[in-house]
């Protein structure tokens, strides 16, 4: 087990593959070998119980895995077929539930992004920055402006000799 | 929902005496979230631009410049060009070298698809269901860079024969000219001529990038190869092929070579089966595997290490597409899947045609013809979903309302960065 405390103070005790989910405590444990507290200056325990509520899902999701095909080849059937469709379910299931847990708002997000970066956790942050994408890409150049809070620089010119170069994209 | 109760169970919060109390309102105001979280759809946010704007303007704003491209990288392609016109500093973000290679290093779902028919070309977004114009720039001396008559000049026409790292390559009709395009940028060079093409006869062309640019090869059926290295920008005669394989190679011409590594399969025929070039060492295999009984206009397809023969099978007027996969052990095509019986069911009794790209990763683009109608499928190897294709009626003017035929076309990976 190891002990995680938040920027705020609140300890989280979590199995160590959870907390290894995060490529940084996983630097500092291979470093360290008896570390058991480890103090998260950047993320407060609302966004850190939320991380590792994704970490613990995927650490789990994974072991099952390796115990299903473990279980596989101890009963030795040989043939690829039946893991392939038994991991295709069970990254939709966890493809599904990445999606629902990622349903959150805008505000928590931006948090999950910096804390994903801090931590480095690959899967959270692919998972964040994905979501931050889907928001955007439905917007239209204006709306971009507006959002970002950007000032158009270009001249009208420049704008439409852009817009030229590739015009497929804007169909 | 028992997982997700066990793994609340198991983040256990320390403390003793007076931090109890403060763990349990943390509970409770996880529990809070939680709630409030499932009654909060995310798009109202975005759907009430006014009463939000402020604070999303507030949030984005802050968001750090070094995980700004990481979002952006993950913008569908054709975001990303349209968002080119935001603003110079995004123009330059998205135009540079560290943006290209962020985006390389964002898994994509699915290719994209260039495709011909026998007016237009296009290139098709299976991610998003979209059709673009292609704007491939060469030969179009009139300006007119959708039509793929613009590609009918002294040249002769071009077709896309081979693709990798979001380059295209294309040939034109007697073998004269080769060019590699990335199709969205409309980068392009038009190749050294191949000193030893046979002209008019029918090459199997495949590409391979690297690192360090792409190489090209291509094979006829004598056994005569030639490849190409963009690095020194010339074509080398290797070795010819051992006396091991049997010539005429028959290549099925219809089928894209497809590569795995440095590893490329080519199908070919008497006997049925498959010819391997490994690029690295230079050494050639032959394969004998025999053919699924009664299947025709078979082809090659690539998925995650998988080789696939994607083809048709007809008995008794009964149409269906059926997919196979290589098993190396045995050396024999095992079939995988076929397509569900209410989309076969439209071309019973109809003599079928079948075009097939699926050169690479993971989707299978089919175009089907009969007498009544064409039709335009994407096959998902992982997900075992079979698509309909929207076809862009507009833009294949000319099909009639029969629907488009791809007579020719290959996979790409879109790639904003691709040079040629």
């Amino acid at each position: 087990m190891i002990t995680l405390t938040s920027s705020d103070g609140v300890q989280f005790d979590v199995r160590e593959a959870v907390a290894k989910e995060s490529q940084i405590i996983r630097d500092m444990i291979q470093d360290d070998c008896v570390i058991t507290n480890i103090p998260l200056a950047n993320v407060n325990h609302k966004i850190l119980s939320i991380v590792l509520e994704y970490c613990q899902m995927h650490v789990d999701k994974t072991e099952m895995e390796v115990n299903a095909s473990k279980h596989q080849t101890t009963t030795g059937e040989g043939s690829s077929s039946v893991p392939v469709a038994l991991k295709v379910s069970s990254n939709k299931n966890l493809n599904d539930w990445d999606k629902e847990f990622i349903n959150v708002d805008l505000d928590t997000l931006y948090d999950l992004i910096l804390a994903a970066n801090y931590l480095n956790i690959s899967g959270l942050l692919n998972l964040t920055t994905q979501a931050a994408a889907d928001i955007i890409k439905g917007k239209t150049t204006e709306e971009i402006r507006a959002t970002f809070n950007i000032k158009n620089d270009f001249t009208p010119e420049e704008e439409a000799a852009i817009r030229k170069e590739n015009p497929w994209a804007f169909e | 929902m028992d997982s997700e109760s066990e793994s609340k169970s198991n983040i256990l919060m320390l403390g003793g005496g007076e931090e109890e109390e403060e763990i349990r309102k943390t509970t409770i105001h996880k529990r809070l979230r939680k709630d409030k979280e499932l009654n909060l759809k995310p798009e109202s946010i975005f759907q009430k631009p006014i009463q939000s704007k402020s604070m999303e303007v507030e949030i984005w704003e802050n968001l750090p410049e070094d995980l700004f491209e990481p979002v952006l990288a993950r913008l569908p392609v054709a975001a990303i060009f349209c968002f080119h016109s935001v603003c110079s500093r995004w123009r330059g973000i998205l135009t540079s070298k560290t943006f290209y290679e962020q985006f390389q290093g964002v898994p994509r779902s699915y290719p994209w698809f260039y495709t011909v028919t026998h007016t237009h070309s296009a290139m098709y977004d299976p991610s998003a269901e979209k059709w673009h114009r292609s704007t491939v720039p060469f030969l179009s001396e009139n300006g007119n860079q959708n039509q793929i008559k613009s590609m009918v000049s002294g040249k002769g026409i071009v077709f896309p024969v081979a693709s990798d790292g979001g380059l295209i390559c294309f040939l034109n009709l007697n073998h004269t000219h080769i060019y590699t395009c990335n199709p969205l940028t409309s980068s392009y060079r038009e190749l050294p001529p191949p000193t030893n093409v046979p002209l008019w006869s029918r090459v199997s062309v495949v590409m391979v990038s690297s690192t360090d640019g792409y190489k090209i090869m291509w094979l006829s059926c004598t056994g005569k190869y030639e490849i190409y290295d963009s690095s020194e920008n010339k074509w080398a005669h290797p070795v010819p092929v051992p006396p091991s394989i049997t010539i005429p190679l028959a290549l099925n011409f219809r089928s894209k070579a497809v590569s795995l590594g440095k590893t490329l399969y080519f199908m070919r025929g008497q006997p049925d089966g498959i010819l391997t070039y490994d690029m690295s060492t230079g050494t050639w295999k032959q394969y004998a595997i025999p053919l699924p009984m009664s299947f025709r206009d078979c082809m090659l397809a690539e998925s995650q290490g998988r080789i696939l023969l994607v083809g048709l099978l007809t008995k008794n007027c009964a149409n269906c597409v059926g997919v196979w996969e290589l098993q190396r052990m045995t050396l024999l095509w095992k079939e995988v899947d076929r397509m569900p019986s209410e989309l076969c069911l439209e071309f019973y009794g109809n003599s079928l045609r079948m075009n097939c790209m699926g050169n690479h990763g993971g989707l299978v683009f089919l175009s089907l013809k009969s007498r009544q109608v064409n039709r335009l499928l994407c096959y998902d190897v992982a997900m075992r979903e079979w698509r309909n294709v929207p076809a862009r009626v507009n833009e294949f003017s000319g099909t009639t309302d029969k629907g488009p035929w791809i007579s020719c076309g290959t996979a790409f990976d879109p790639c904003p960065g691709a040079i040629a």
